[in-house]
């Protein structure tokens, strides 16, 4: 018996010899966490960090994986739903840094969820990568620097004074030219709450920087009924109104302006063309709709149209933020790229090559790097939809400001 | 007031059955020791039995969500004031907790006392001229008061963080205790929880406790034997305040980052399930109430959406079914059982 069981142990060690080479081509993997909502009422900004992520890995592991210092290691990902709940969102971030040991976080779509998210990744040396430009508010170099709370965090938008600068230049351009006289005064309306309150005062800032005379605006969250509001915007006799930030209420709000006739023109931020198409819309007034950072209803290249196509044809939902999904998905790429690169996973080391590195993404025409803050710079895409039509569009890509305008703090 | 004692258990006495015969009879000290020797034993034993960060993560909001819930029981299980407006009074302890932190370097310690005496301080403010009127006015006043909260919060400018909110730095090490660890910081909340079941006991069964069971009975007939019932009110609600300031506190050091979001109308209303459904007669209702609404969703994987259904369906069940919460109901199962086994 003890005989049997001495020949099965040599032919199995013989077995795991000749395997060895095989094995060590794949050296296990490097864990990839999302937190985002799958579920919940930031569900239609969350299922697309996932899907983007998810594109990402699939894309890296069929190419055959990251190959660190002669070995290929695959990517594994773990997909976490936070519920649009902040309890569930730091349970499940706990989970994947502290049990699952998670190399790089992804997510999530709130503001405050990312921040508290902040302290667990920080003090875990684990990546995080975040879409939220109201990030850029805690962002300091002080803060980023090797030390800092916030050394291991990137903001994969631009500082919002860009975003606002190149979205504020693209509707100006796009709405003067339909509208055929010059654009003095506009409205702005912003949901009051963390992201509308830090994106207006940027956006405001960039449209008195384009000559503009802003009156701004601000609605409760849960607002459905805009006719009071809309009816004090017409009194000030906006040639543009502009809605900020959310497209699901954006769609709701606008048709009311239409029909009040409060504006010469609109802009409708975070609605995108292929939206519009979809469904259908038409409006009689001119209107620009910007997307987060380029619409997939009327992609600006070859790279972003390709890119989804593949997104939706993994099952991707074609929604108002389907194209949020770019802030995430290039950033696995070049993490994976600065692995390869430093030879390493290390943390302290990845950060560095990151910080030193450009990528050509698909997300900008240019390559993309991070700045002393951790923050990327590239345009948005704004496009005109024609009047009368569903589906004729006329877009531009205006390249953002290189420094803030007056008053703007930089964020 | 013999019902009102029976109320305080969470396995009451063996009732007189209908016509004045004894079910079954009194409990024994074994049967009433195990129910909070076992809670006593799992609450404190939880990082031993390795759950995991996010069970472990999940069951520190049940603890600060508990600390809330028992001062919420005593308003409304004792007095019979509901509120929901108690997010507001947690919102006043985390910013008190926050603020503190940030302009005078004030520890978490050192908070604690302020931010439970400012959120009874407001609760004492709002409930001066609103308990006055009492019923649903008072409920319609506390709801206000989460609005009227997150706008104050929202446009506070930098005092506040505005709607961005503000950061705080972990509670740290004190006494070789590392508290940035979150099953050390788990141990805290357990701490608290049980000192929050602790303290509504104490007021459960002490002649105060019995005022406000006599207020919440008969109001009028209170007052006629010469109890202060406003006063009573409104010191009844400074306590609940007081309890939700705690929460507040416990609450920020564990996220390190707060904003207007969590203290609204929102949170108010499931702070007021949770209560109703855990059971706010009964020692553990606030246990239960915590652990039904913020734990057990995501246990089962629920989508929110199924979850808020569920919720909605689990109350009216609760209200027709069980009047006195699930806690209750369990009680009155455990004692029809007994009487069973007792009569065969």
């Amino acid at each position: 018996m003890i005989a049997a069981w001495k020949e099965r142990a040599v032919l199995a060690l013989a077995l795991s010899a000749l395997a060895g080479p095989a094995f060590a081509q794949s050296e296990g993997g490097v864990k990839i966490g999302v937190v985002a909502a799958q579920t919940g009422a930031f569900v239609s900004a969350g299922n697309t960090i996932g899907a983007g992520v998810s594109l990402a890995v699939k894309e890296i592991n069929d190419g055959g994986g990251v190959k660190i210092d002669g070995k290929t290691f695959k990517l594994d990902l773990l997909n976490r739903d936070d519920r649009t709940d902040v309890n569930v969102a730091i349970a499940a971030g706990r989970e994947l840094v502290n049990d699952d040991n998670i190399n790089a976080l992804y997510g999530t779509e709130s503001h405050d969820f990312s921040v508290s998210m902040t302290k667990i990744t920080g003090p875990a040396k684990v990546l995080q990568f975040t879409g939220n430009s109201s990030l850029g508010a805690i962002l300091t170099e002080q803060s980023v620097a090797p030390g800092g709370p916030l050394h291991y965090t990137f903001q994969t938008e631009p500082p919002e004074f860009q975003r606002s600068g190149s979205t504020a230049r693209g509707v100006l351009k796009l709405l003067g030219k339909e509208i055929g006289q010059p654009l003095k005064n506009a409205v702005v309306f912003v949901a009051d709450d963390a992201t509308g309150q830090y994106l207006s005062e940027h956006y405001v800032k960039a449209l008195e920087a384009n000559g503009q005379h802003v009156d701004l605006i601000k609605y409760p969250p849960s607002t459905t009924d805009f006719t009071p509001l809309l009816t004090r915007a017409k009194s000030l006799n906006p040639d543009t109104v502009h809605f900020w930030y959310n497209g699901d209420v954006t769609l709701i709000a606008f048709p009311q302006a239409v029909q009040l006739n409060v504006a010469k023109g609109y802009f409708l931020f975070g609605v995108d063309p292929g939206v519009w198409a979809e469904r259908k819309l038409v409006s009689t007034a001119p209107v620009t709709l910007s997307c987060v950072p380029m619409c997939w209803g009327a992609p600006p290249s070859p790279e972003a149209k390709s890119y989804f196509d593949r997104y939706f044809a993994a099952g991707a939902v074609k929604g108002v933020q389907s194209s949020v999904s770019l802030l995430y998905y290039d950033y696995v790429h070049w993490y994976a790229k600065a692995m390869e690169e430093a030879g390493t996973t290390d943390p302290d080391k990845v950060v560095a090559q990151i910080e030193k590195m450009k990528y050509q993404g698909v997300v900008s025409k240019v390559p993309l790097y991070f700045d002393k803050r951790h923050r990327v710079t590239f345009a948005t895409e704004v496009c005109l939809v024609k009047p009368g039509t569903s589906d004729k569009f006329e877009c531009a890509v205006e390249e953002p400001p290189a420094e803030p305008p007056p008053g703007d703090n930089a964020g | 007031m013999d019902l009102a004692k029976t109320e305080s258990l969470d396995l009451p006495q063996a009732e007189p059955a209908k016509g004045g015969s004894v079910g079954a009879p009194r409990l024994t000290w074994m049967e009433r020791a195990i129910v909070p020797a076992g809670v006593f034993l799992l609450l404190i034993g939880l990082p031993w039995l390795h759950p995991g960060y996010r069970l472990l993560s999940l069951a520190v909001s049940t603890g600060v969500n508990t600390i809330a819930l028992c001062g919420l029981a005593i308003l409304f299980g004792q007095a019979g004031i509901m509120s929901v407006g108690h997010a507001a009074l947690m919102g006043v302890g985390a910013y008190a907790g926050a603020i503190l932190a940030r302009d005078l370097d004030m520890s978490f310690w050192a908070a604690l006392p302020c931010a439970a005496l400012l959120a009874a301080a407001v609760a004492g403010l709002v409930g001066l001229p609103s308990l006055r009127v009492g019923g649903h006015h008072f409920v319609i006043i506390t709801f206000a008061l989460c609005g009227l909260f997150t706008i104050v919060l929202t446009n506070g400018g930098a005092f506040t963080g505005a709607a961005t909110g503000l950061d705080i730095a972990p509670i740290g090490t004190v006494f070789g205790v590392n508290f940035s660890k979150l099953q050390n910081l788990y141990l805290l909340a357990a701490a608290f929880v049980l000192a929050s079941i602790g303290l509504m006991r104490l007021v459960m069964t002490s002649s105060y406790g019995r005022t406000l069971r006599s207020i919440r009975e008969n109001e009028t007939l209170a007052a006629a034997l010469g109890v202060n019932v406003g006063l009573h009110k409104i010191v009844a609600f400074m306590i609940s305040g007081a309890f939700a300031g705690v929460a507040g506190l416990v609450q920020v050091y564990f996220l390190q980052h707060i904003s207007p979001d969590l203290y609204g109308a929102f949170p108010s209303v499931y702070i007021a399930l949770m209560v109703m459904l855990g059971g706010p007669r009964m020692l553990l209702g606030p246990l239960m109430g915590a652990f039904i609404v913020t734990f057990l969703p995501e246990v089962l994987n629920l989508d929110p959406i199924d979850a808020r259904i569920a919720y909605g369906v689990g109350l009216i069940l609760v209200i027709l079914l069980l009047p006195g919460g699930v806690m209750a109901g369990l009680a009155h199962l455990y004692l029809s059982c007994r009487r069973c086994v007792v009569r065969s």
